[in-house]
């Protein structure tokens, strides 16, 4: 453990250097997302914040700074760091070792859960990531059930920053959304027909009346407790209540403050969601989303937004187009719906630029790939005044790129967050470095 | 069992089960229509059965003096129908005991654990530890005249069932059984007509549990039984001087076999099983054969049978009726039942077999929709009864109305195919049987296909139409 230690107090050097955060980028194309790019253009920023952009800069407090940091930028091109709507980063570690695992506690509903309460500030993972350009991750506690119960309710999604010394330091929004996961019919088994198994195991366990019973009543049982929620809501306004951890987590979610982030994959089960969530007066932005059939329209004239995982998976059904997964964000966008990105993963995290790119290749207009890890996220998750584009006044998480950062041959060269900038050194790099050097 | 009392039967079949030697050994059906299968169909003949077998047939053939006379107008009699991969005759546990895997068979492997050790699920290690290897079972040991299921198999016309021991790798030693007789020995027409193998493991943990674990340690199995051959020769024409070979249960059985019953449910398992039982140096018929309709050319070419399930793929009765099928699978339930025909037109020999029935009547309710398809009536009679006979080497004494074999008979009201039509007596061995007017439902769940769409008695797993074969 010597060696990542070791880095971090490097990695640290920098930062505890007391380095400003503010500097000059000069002559960079600057692509603000907000609107069109600005070649040969200069960025300043100011106490790790945004506070100009244009060809000359204008403002009289960087030019009174006489020791403020110029960065040339020649030939590179300035994006705002990219958000990953969903990742259990920092919560997992190795996934085939118990013991780095931290997400999916066993329970049906467990809302008091806040996964940046096991966040670690360490991990491996985290620099990797920021390799590619993420400056931001949704960090998810994960469903788990168990005990023979489905999960419903995992828990309270958070937002942070990949940057900082301590989860304090790392944390952008304790609590973004409420993670759930919508009950699907379940019939065990593989089902269907493969004739070339002649080993059990495509055998259903359950019928699928019994099946969807299972399904109902898991639903019901949802639905008994955000009733149990408001009762506890209606009793505290009357009057004081031995306080519940489990209610006071849900209410934030029965007063519209916080959505339900609902895992859906499945027309039927996202039109259950929908119409559940309708009922209930709950906002709810699904997640999972892969084979939305008919509910697309719907999506799009409700507003109800979606977080797509990754692009890189095979056709749910055996019959449906090759490319249904690639053309998916596409065919939302074309529909009105509005999406974000979110890796869901680990050690492919670090995709998620590429996810968007994938995206543009089949069909997807270049500036809403862009923005459906930048703009959209930060909109969605309530960080749109702060960050997701460059513009005055809001935080500076830049990267700075040799290219277009979709595009998995540019490379990130520098990057910044909170206006410091942050070392681009991985676990990944030095292996590369190390191997290289072998003589 | 209720019997027809109107029948003039009466007085022999109240005896059939009980006293076999009060049957009249000379009986005559005369100027019924006779579809004899081998040979022209002839609208007014005789049958005389004298002894257990068929004496005479034919337009010209009358009642000897002294038979017992029976006026078949307006009646059809067929050769009794084959079931050709059957466990009838092997009384199943009662409950259907569902196995640990929840899969199909559990009272044949009920009684099979019976016959083990006592241990439940023995560890394996490998080809050594012979892993669910039953060769030492034989079908003609277990079958019983107290099976429950023969009521239900006689009122559809069936008098005999190529049966087979399941359980593990290796079920054991199939017997051709009559379907009736005053004891186990009586029903057994032919105590070795092939060994059962299959590639699900079942019977113990362990090694095997890979297709090509399985694979390999069949190849090792007959090497193992060759050299113990060997060693044991060598033993017994000196036995100076040379440790004794141990005695091994399962090599010591894996012998006497006319022929290997393997799994070829698609062509893939096909070309696999197809190789293997070239290697084993052993006369393959296939079973549990799904997609018959992909593997005329290469049935053809191998010059082999198959058995092919009489349960056409359909969908789960209870399914998400959100769930889309895919054109492969629909494909497959449009052209299974189309295989009879296609294999017929290759001049593939093909029989149908109970597994996967729920009732015995669904066997020839499945031939009944192939023929709808274009199979000719002909071609379908023969799969039920004398391509069974042929394929396990017994058409001298099955399969067909011909002077000399056994008096296996189904008398019907009609067209077989017919759905009206019912069995009005069957001879089995020369004696006589009257159906129950109400055909008995399939007791204790039906073969080990599973029912339709239905549930085992017992179990808690629900069952699906497109089931894996065993």
């Amino acid at each position: 453990m010597t060696r990542p230690i070791l880095l971090t107090m490097a990695a640290a050097g920098i930062l505890a250097a007391g380095q400003d955060d503010s500097f000059l980028i000069r002559g960079a194309t600057i692509h603000p997302v907000s609107g069109p790019a600005v070649e040969n253009a200069s960025l300043l920023v100011l106490d790790g914040k945004i506070a100009e952009i244009g060809l000359k800069i204008q403002n009289k407090a960087a030019q009174g700074k006489n020791k403020i940091r110029i960065v040339e930028a020649k030939g590179l091109h300035v994006y705002p760091g990219f958000i990953d709507s969903g990742s259990p980063v920092g919560l997992q570690e190795v996934s085939s070792v118990r013991e780095t695992i931290d997400t999916g506690e066993l329970g049906m509903f467990n809302p008091q859960l806040k996964a940046i309460s096991a966040v670690n500030p360490e991990s491996e993972h985290i620099p990797v990531i920021r390799g590619n350009g993420t400056t931001m991750v949704q960090i998810l506690p994960g469903v788990a059930g168990g005990q023979g119960q489905t999960g419903i309710i995992g828990g309270q999604a958070s937002i942070i920053r990949l940057s900082g010394y301590t989860w304090e330091e790392m944390l952008a929004v304790p609590y973004t959304a409420l993670q759930a996961v919508w009950p699907v019919p379940s019939q065990g088994g593989r089902g269907g027909f493969d004739p070339s198994m002649l080993v059990p195991g495509a055998r259903r366990q359950s019928s699928f009346s019994q099946a969807n019973r299972a399904k109902e009543e898991n639903i019901q049982k949802l639905t008994e407790f955000i009733e149990q929620a408001r009762r506890y809501q209606a009793a505290k306004k009357a009057g004081p209540v031995p306080a519940d951890r489990k209610f006071e987590a849900m209410l934030p979610v029965l007063e519209g403050v916080k959505p339900l982030l609902v895992e859906a994959a499945r027309e039927r089960a996202i039109r259950e969601a929908v119409e559940w969530s309708e009922k209930q007066k709950i906002r709810i932005i699904l997640t999972g989303v892969t084979r939305p059939g008919k509910m697309i329209e719907e999506l799009g004239k409700k507003r109800i937004p979606v977080i797509l995982g990754s692009p890189y998976s095979i056709r749910m059904e055996e019959d449906d187009p090759y490319d249904d997964p690639f053309t998916l964000p596409a065919r939302l966008h074309q529909a009105g719906v509005e999406f974000a990105f979110a890796s869901f993963g680990l050690q492919f995290a670090r995709n998620l630029p590429f996810q968007a790119g994938q995206a543009v290749a089949f069909g997807l207009p270049y500036d809403a790939a862009l923005k459906s890890i930048t703009m959209t996220p930060a909109r969605i998750w309530g960080l749109a005044d702060s960050h997701g584009s460059i513009e005055p006044g809001k935080v500076a998480d830049l990267i700075l790129t040799d290219g277009d950062p979709l595009e998995p041959r540019s490379s990130v060269k520098m990057m910044f967050i909170q206006g410091r900038e942050v070392d681009l050194e991985s676990r990944h790099t030095r292996l590369y470095r190390k191997y290289m050097d072998r003589p | 069992m209720l019997f027809n009392l109107r029948s003039a039967a009466t007085l022999f079949c109240a005896a059939a089960l009980a006293a076999q030697a009060e049957v009249p050994s000379l009986v005559a059906i005369r100027d019924a229509r006779v579809v004899p299968v081998k040979g022209s169909v002839m609208e007014k003949a005789t049958v005389v059965i004298r002894d257990g077998l068929i004496a005479d047939v034919g337009p010209s053939a009358s009642p000897p003096a002294g038979a017992f006379v029976i006026d078949g107008t307006g009646l059809t009699i067929y050769p009794g129908l084959i079931d050709a991969y059957s466990t009838w005759g092997i009384p199943q546990a009662t409950a259907a005991a569902p196995t640990a895997t929840g899969r199909g068979g559990g009272g044949t492997q009920a009684i099979l654990s019976a016959l083990q050790t006592g241990q439940q699920a023995p560890r394996s290690q490998g080809p050594e530890d012979r892993p669910g290897t039953n060769t030492w079972v034989r079908a003609a040991d277990l079958v019983r005249p107290s099976d429950t299921r023969l009521e239900a198999a006689r009122s559809s016309g069936f008098t005999t069932a190529m049966t087979f021991p399941r359980g593990g790798l290796i079920g054991g030693h199939g017997a051709a059984v009559n379907l009736a007789g005053a004891t186990g020995g009586a029903m057994v027409v032919e105590p070795s007509i092939g060994l059962q193998m299959t590639f699900t493991p079942g019977g113990y943990s362990g090694f095997p549990n890979t297709q090509m674990g399985i694979l390999s340690y069949f190849r090792q199995l007959w090497l193992d039984a060759a050299h113990y051959a060997q060693a044991k020769s060598a033993y017994a024409a000196n036995a100076s001087g040379i440790r004794r070979p141990d005695y091994d249960r399962a090599l010591e059985h894996l012998a006497g076999y006319p022929r290997v019953l393997l799994p070829a449910p698609n062509p893939i398992q096909l070309e696999r099983v197809l190789k293997l039982a070239g290697d084993l140096k052993a006369t393959p018929v296939f079973y549990g054969v799904q997609e018959g309709y992909r593997m005329a050319p290469v049935l053809k070419q191998a010059n082999a049978a198959v058995i092919l399930n009489s349960r056409w793929p359909a969908r789960e009765r209870d399914s998400d009726p959100e769930q889309q099928d895919s054109l492969r699978t629909l494909e497959m339930r449009d052209m299974a039942p189309q295989s009879p025909k296609i294999l017929a037109a290759a001049g593939v020999p093909f029989a149908m077999s109970s597994e996967g029935a729920g009732a015995p009547r669904d066997i020839i309710r499945a031939l009944k929709k192939s023929i709808d398809l274009g199979l000719s009536k002909e071609d379908a009679l023969k799969s039920i009864t004398l391509t069974p006979a042929e394929i396990f080497g017994l058409a001298a004494k099955l399969g067909s109305i011909e002077p000399g074999k056994i008096a296996n008979l189904a008398v019907m009201d009609g067209d077989l195919f017919d759905d009206r039509t019912k069995v009005r007596m069957l001879f089995i061995d020369g004696v006589k049987y009257v159906p129950a007017p109400q055909a008995p439902q399939m007791p204790g769940g039906p073969g080990p296909g599973g029912p339709p769409g239905g549930q085992r008695p017992g179990s808690q797993t629900g069952e699906t139409d497109e089931e894996i074969i065993r």
